[in-house]
């Protein structure tokens, strides 16, 4: 049977893990509110909200572990009935090192779990024991009887970290390799080649893109993209030629990955999103990388990476004319962004970038026409080469943490600043990358209803 | 809508459509999908799974269909689109009723049907 992952957004991984490493005269216990999917082949729990029990919940107990009144799970059943979600109970063992389930832990696991079931039988429920580094659990799946291992833990942080049940991840073998690994380690470059990054969008943005994640060794590349290529991509699609015109561009970056000939390979899916291949290829990523030029499409890939928990970086770069009177000054304004959604901070709603009334604007006129579609829109393949770069670096920031990798909140914010790194801009006519930075809005309603929300979970009404 | 009216609404469905129905809720939402309803029978497939989605913010349930779904003639509807919706991907298209929210949803559906009888 196979084993059952767990991804934790940035925030509640903190929580969690100063709730049940608290020291006192009992094991404190803290309870994951979980939805789920099937990604990456293997079904997942997304952590929507963690509850803690007071310490007056409690009761005294001369055992090991602890022990609590069980009125105070009410309120925590009462969510999870209204919200459709599983039931995780979570302590912690204070140690490095895989640990392991308790008779204690499993007894008490026997006496919640059916109960759990009984209230909300469509979502996974389960138990779990976490310690310094590694985690162990049993997951009750729907209509299953036995209980499945918790496989791997995704937390989110400044960086992406997995506790996986293998002991150690190691590089691709490979002499190419070498320079890179002096920056990002041994261990880095295993994450990197055993990483599937999506790019969508394959224009003047998404080539870049492809080139430099192939040339970093990422072990799979999802390009996305419905489009040919035309005459006037010619001068900024990294890997084509004049012979390509007409040819998709899916199958362009495919040659051209071949060419580089390194560690990875690409997959192509010759549609757009919300197209249900290319949105099912999406949902089994570890990162996105959107190069696209409509808010309609960023929308929907923010909303990907919000429910199924995926990091999902963005680039743009918009060029236009500085407006004056005077019809000889041909000065320009060089703008772009590469924002950084890390699960359970900022989104793209919280920032400002995509709002209702953006994408009514865009819905009744013309695109914004970043990197492609509007033709009229100026584009310069070094300008796009920044943005892209930067977008790079991000992908290996979150999959190496070679600035650092931690789940606290605290380390993800700007040095001075009290928002979280993240939004960058790109002033193109002065050369300077700025991190703006941005937060995550308590009362954005886009996170409140997507994050961590997993697959919809249909159910036959009762008679 | 108000939240007594989409119950009533889930309600009319579940009666009309029984076993072919089936509920999910996200937030403010109510998602009702009908596994198979009949089209005109030259449309391609004369049969789709429709869903529809019951807000409270908004005047109408929205309708969506199966994407890939063609006319009686074999074309593409006009003003259509494949469109995400809770994490699914879905075809929203366009078609004009005078409804009101305290009125029979039977109808409703029933012209969303429709709307693949037409042309264009």
């Amino acid at each position: 049977m196979s084993s059952v992952d767990l991804r934790i957004p940035l925030g509640l991984g903190e929580k969690l893990l100063d709730h049940v490493f608290q020291t006192g005269t009992h094991e404190c216990v803290a309870f994951g509110l979980v939805s789920h999917a099937q990604l990456r082949r293997r079904p997942t729990l997304l952590l929507r909200k963690i509850v803690v029990l007071r310490e007056e919940d409690y009761l005294p107990t001369r055992a090991h572990g602890a022990t609590w009144r069980g009125a105070a799970m009410f309120p925590l059943m009462g969510d999870a009935v209204d919200d459709n979600l599983g039931i995780l109970v979570i302590h912690a063992h204070d140690h490095e090192g895989p640990p392991r389930l308790s008779g204690d832990d499993l007894a008490s696991a026997a006496r919640l779990i059916p109960m759990f079931r009984n209230r909300v039988p469509s979502r996974p429920h389960g138990t779990v024991v976490v310690s310094r580094t590694h985690a162990t659990g049993r997951i009750w799946l729907p209509d299953r009887t036995q209980p499945s291992d918790l496989g791997e833990v995704r937390w989110f942080g400044s960086a992406i970290t997995d506790w996986t049940p293998a002991t150690a991840i190691s590089g691709e073998n490979c002499s190419a390799f070498v320079r890179q690994s002096l920056v990002v380690g041994g261990q880095g470059q295993g994450w990197i080649n055993r990483a599937k990054v999506a790019v969508v969008g394959l224009g003047g943005g998404g080539s870049h893109v492809v080139q430099q994640l192939t040339y970093l060794g990422i072990g799979e590349i999802v390009a996305i993209d419905s489009d040919t290529f035309e005459e006037t991509n010619h001068h900024r699609v990294v890997g084509a030629g004049g012979k390509d015109l007409g040819r998709r561009k899916v199958d362009i970056m495919y040659r051209l990955v071949r060419q580089i000939n390194l560690h990875g390979r690409l997959r192509r899916i010759h549609a757009r999103i919300p197209n249900a291949v290319a949105v099912s290829a999406v949902r089994d990523c570890d990162i996105i990388v959107g190069c696209v030029d409509t808010l309609f499409t960023r929308s929907d890939l923010q909303e990907l990476a919000s429910r199924y928990l995926i990091p999902y970086v963005d680039v743009g770069v918009s060029i236009r004319p500085v407006e004056t009177n005077n019809v000889t000054d041909r000065r320009v304004s060089i703008s772009g962004n590469i924002v950084t959604f890390i699960p359970g901070g900022f989104c793209m709603w919280c920032s400002g970038f995509i709002t209702d009334e953006k994408l009514k604007a865009e819905q009744q006129g013309p695109t914004r026409g970043y990197f492609e579609k509007n033709n009229d829109e100026a584009q310069v393949v070094s300008l796009n080469g920044v943005v892209s770069s930067q977008a790079v670096t991000e992908v290996l920031q979150l999959l190496t943490g070679f600035g650092g990798a931690s789940v606290r909140t605290a380390d993800t914010r700007v040095p001075g600043a009290d928002v979280q790194r993240g939004y960058k801009k790109f002033d193109g006519v002065s050369g300077t990358l700025q991190e703006w930075g941005a937060t995550r809005r308590k009362d954005c309603n886009h996170c409140r209803e997507t994050l961590a929300a997993g697959d919809l979970i249909f159910r036959k009404p009762s008679a | 809508m108000t939240a007594q009216n989409i119950d009533r609404i889930v309600a009319e469905l579940i009666a009309a459509y029984r076993d072919g129905i089936s509920v999910a809720a996200e937030g403010p939402r109510r998602l009702i999908r009908i596994a198979e309803v009949e089209l005109y029978p030259t449309c391609q497939p004369p049969q789709t799974s429709l869903l529809l989605v019951l807000d409270v913010d908004q005047p109408k349930p929205q309708v969506f269909v199966k994407p890939g779904q063609l006319l009686a003639n074999g074309r593409v509807p006009k003003n259509s689109s494949n469109v995400l919706v809770g994490g699914e991907t879905w075809m929203q298209f366009s078609f004009n009723i005078p409804w009101a929210e305290n009125q029979d949803i039977i109808r409703f559906v029933a012209a969303a049907r429709q709307r693949f009888a037409q042309n264009e």
